[in-house]
């Protein structure tokens, strides 16, 4: 009888343990208010248990702030458990105490759906991530000799920010992908602070992986920086930071690029490894049409000929083949209201894009 | 200024800090934008073959020119911006006869090639002037041997057994160095150089816009194939890759 009567009670007077909120905002706005930032965690988690106490909440539901910011609103993330009262033992926490650094330098953190074999072809890429992921798994193995710095360069559109998804979701890590314009900043001085705070931020995280994508924005080389009015301050950070001259333990740096030549040399050598890739070949884009294509949420018509597809479309990259071509042609399909998506469709896709480079070139200039 | 030349391609006589000459490179994009020719040599002689695109019914496929007579047995196939070909043409075919003039006999074909490359080179080199935005395949026999060489924009000069330019090059040379054969005949250079064509035209290649140009070795003559016979070798092409694709369309179907 004993374990029931415990459950019971329990269920009577059911009381919120965690509490995690997110800011939500005001529910109107006349573009004056300021956005009310948390000082001190202790103060704010008191403050607000005293309003709320004895609500009842769950994942979903907004709570207001009636004194200091009349109206501000939070939402509920998470109520452990859900359903319960607040009562004065309720830890309250903000969803990520480090949100607004992740604004301040423009983080971008998700979770994917995408595995190595999710990108076709790309074998050396794969390999390397493949090594990356065991040391990310167990780091004790290479004491000292682990993966530091990685460069993905080719042209847009292979699969580099894919493949950077994918070791994501492999890993179970954290992957901090930034776009290199987002840490350049407005004022001199900004850039190479917002780099190192990327690295702090990704140190307390250890292990995860920073993914820089488009670095030929930080890290052109110097002699053409001049040029363009940057600073070279951020290369420096850069290098310093890449250099691990203070030890970052657990924090991998991936780094796409389409302009390899372009970077600067200090920064190249310090790529351990430098991955190409390469535009698909005729098996590879055969592979890439047939996946994509199960993956269509109308059919595809019996007698279309992948491989003839395949074989007009040498240069492209898989992203043309998917968006360009698959794409195009399922749309249209739709948009005819078809059952399955007809061969007629993806060669009109195909002419479409032949017919727009024709366009660009007078023809009458050229023979 | 953003993009990967930052200010080195305004001006063709700067180097950028690594060495390169943008201009001149664009130049070379120029080539790529003209239609597919190409040139190979045989044990009788060496052979042009080019594809015109012609794009509108009411062109008079005549006027178009990408094969040149240039003197009794030199001929030149172009590629590239055409305004720029005539140019050359005129100063090759002018080369020719300063040569006749002077030496009263016919120029060789290499030294017909390095005079062009020279011209051209010119245009990398000083200010105010741009660079030819054509690629030429000069073929011709001297001494009793066929010889076939490729010029670039830049002035620079190769010899070929076979060779392409304009927008199939790349799939043309893949066709060349996987079939290359020292002795090919001549009927074989020809079916080969219109596999390339074909490859790059695909269904499209119409024996009306094909040319096919030639020096053989017997005589030394420039002569160009009558269109008749053009007509033919080039269904005997399509109906060869028809063949083709049915034989794998067969193969898949087992």
């Amino acid at each position: 009888m004993q374990p029931l009567d415990d459950k019971k009670q329990r269920k009577q007077d059911k009381k919120v343990r965690f509490l995690i909120l997110q800011p939500a905002g005001f529910p109107m706005t006349s573009g004056e208010e300021e956005y009310p930032i948390v000082k001190n965690k202790k103060v704010f988690e008191r403050y607000m248990r005293e309003q709320w106490i004895g609500l009842k909440i769950k994942k979903g539901d907004y709570l207001f702030d009636g004194r200091m910011y009349p109206g501000f609103a939070f939402e509920v993330v998470i109520a452990e458990p859900e359903n319960s009262m607040i009562d004065e033992e309720t830890t309250i926490l903000l969803e990520d105490d480090t949100l607004e650094e992740e604004k301040e330098v423009g983080i971008q953190r998700r979770e994917y759906d995408i595995q190595f074999k999710d990108v076709i072809g790309q074998d050396l890429a794969k390999k390397k991530c493949k090594l990356i992921k065991k040391f990310l798994d167990e780091p004790e193995k290479f004491r000292g000799w682990e993966p530091r710095n990685v460069l993905f360069y080719g042209p847009a559109g292979t699969g580099k920010t894919m493949m950077a998804k994918a070791l994501v979701s492999e890993t179970n890590v954290n992957l901090i992908g930034i776009n290199a314009t987002n840490l350049i900043g407005e004022h001199v001085g900004e850039g190479s602070a917002n780099i190192h705070r990327l690295y702090d931020y990704a140190e307390k995280d250890a292990p995860c992986i920073i993914f820089i994508d488009e670095i030929d924005a930080i890290a052109l080389d110097r002699r053409y920086q001049e040029l363009r009015g940057d600073v070279s301050e951020i290369v420096n950070a850069l290098i310093t930071e890449m250099d691990g001259i203070t030890d970052r333990r657990g924090v991998c740096l991936i780094a796409a690029t389409n302009m390899a030549d372009m970077l600067d040399s200090a920064i190249k050598s310090r790529f351990e490894e430098e991955i190409e890739f390469r535009l698909p070949d005729r098996k590879e884009r055969l592979e890439i049409l047939e996946v994509y294509a199960k993956k269509y949420p109308i059919s595809l018509s019996k007698d279309v000929d992948l491989e003839k597809i395949a074989d007009s479309t040498e240069g492209f990259s898989g992203r043309d083949l998917t968006d360009k071509i698959l794409k195009v042609a399922l749309h249209r399909a739709i948009l005819d209201d078809e059952k399955e998506v007809k061969t007629e469709y993806l060669n009109c896709a195909l002419e479409e894009l032949g017919e727009k480079k024709r366009k660009n070139v007078p023809d009458t200039l050229y023979r | 200024m953003m993009g990967p030349q930052m200010g080195y391609d305004r001006a063709i006589t700067v180097f950028s800090p690594d060495g390169r000459l943008f201009q001149v490179e664009y130049a070379r994009e120029a080539v790529k934008r003209g239609t597919t020719a190409v040139g190979i040599i045989s044990d009788e002689g060496v052979v042009l073959l080019v594809d015109k695109r012609i794009t509108s019914k009411l062109l008079v496929p005549e006027s178009i020119e990408k094969i040149f007579n240039i003197d009794d047995h030199i001929a030149i196939a172009t590629s590239g911006l055409v305004a720029d070909a005539r140019v050359l043409i005129d100063r090759a075919r002018m080369e020719c006869q300063v040569n006749r003039m002077t030496y009263s006999e016919p120029i060789g074909v290499e030294v017909l090639a390095k005079k062009i490359c020279d011209h051209k080179q010119q245009y990398t080199q000083f200010g105010g002037v741009r660079p030819y935005g054509t690629a030429l395949l000069i073929a011709g026999v001297g001494n009793g041997r066929p010889r076939l060489f490729e010029t670039d924009p830049s002035g620079a000069l190769m010899e070929y057994r076979a060779t392409s330019i304009g927008e199939g090059r790349n799939s043309a040379m893949k066709i060349f160095e996987e079939r290359a054969d020292e002795n090919i005949t001549f009927e074989g250079s020809i079916l080969m150089g219109l596999d390339a064509l074909y490859e790059v035209a695909k269904d499209k290649l119409d024996a009306s816009t094909v040319e096919i140009g030639y020096v053989k070795r017997e005589d030394a003559k420039v002569k160009k194939m009558d269109p008749e016979k053009v007509r033919e070798y080039v269904e005997r092409v399509k109906w060869m890759h028809k063949e083709e694709e049915k034989d794998k369309g067969e193969e898949k179907e087992e």
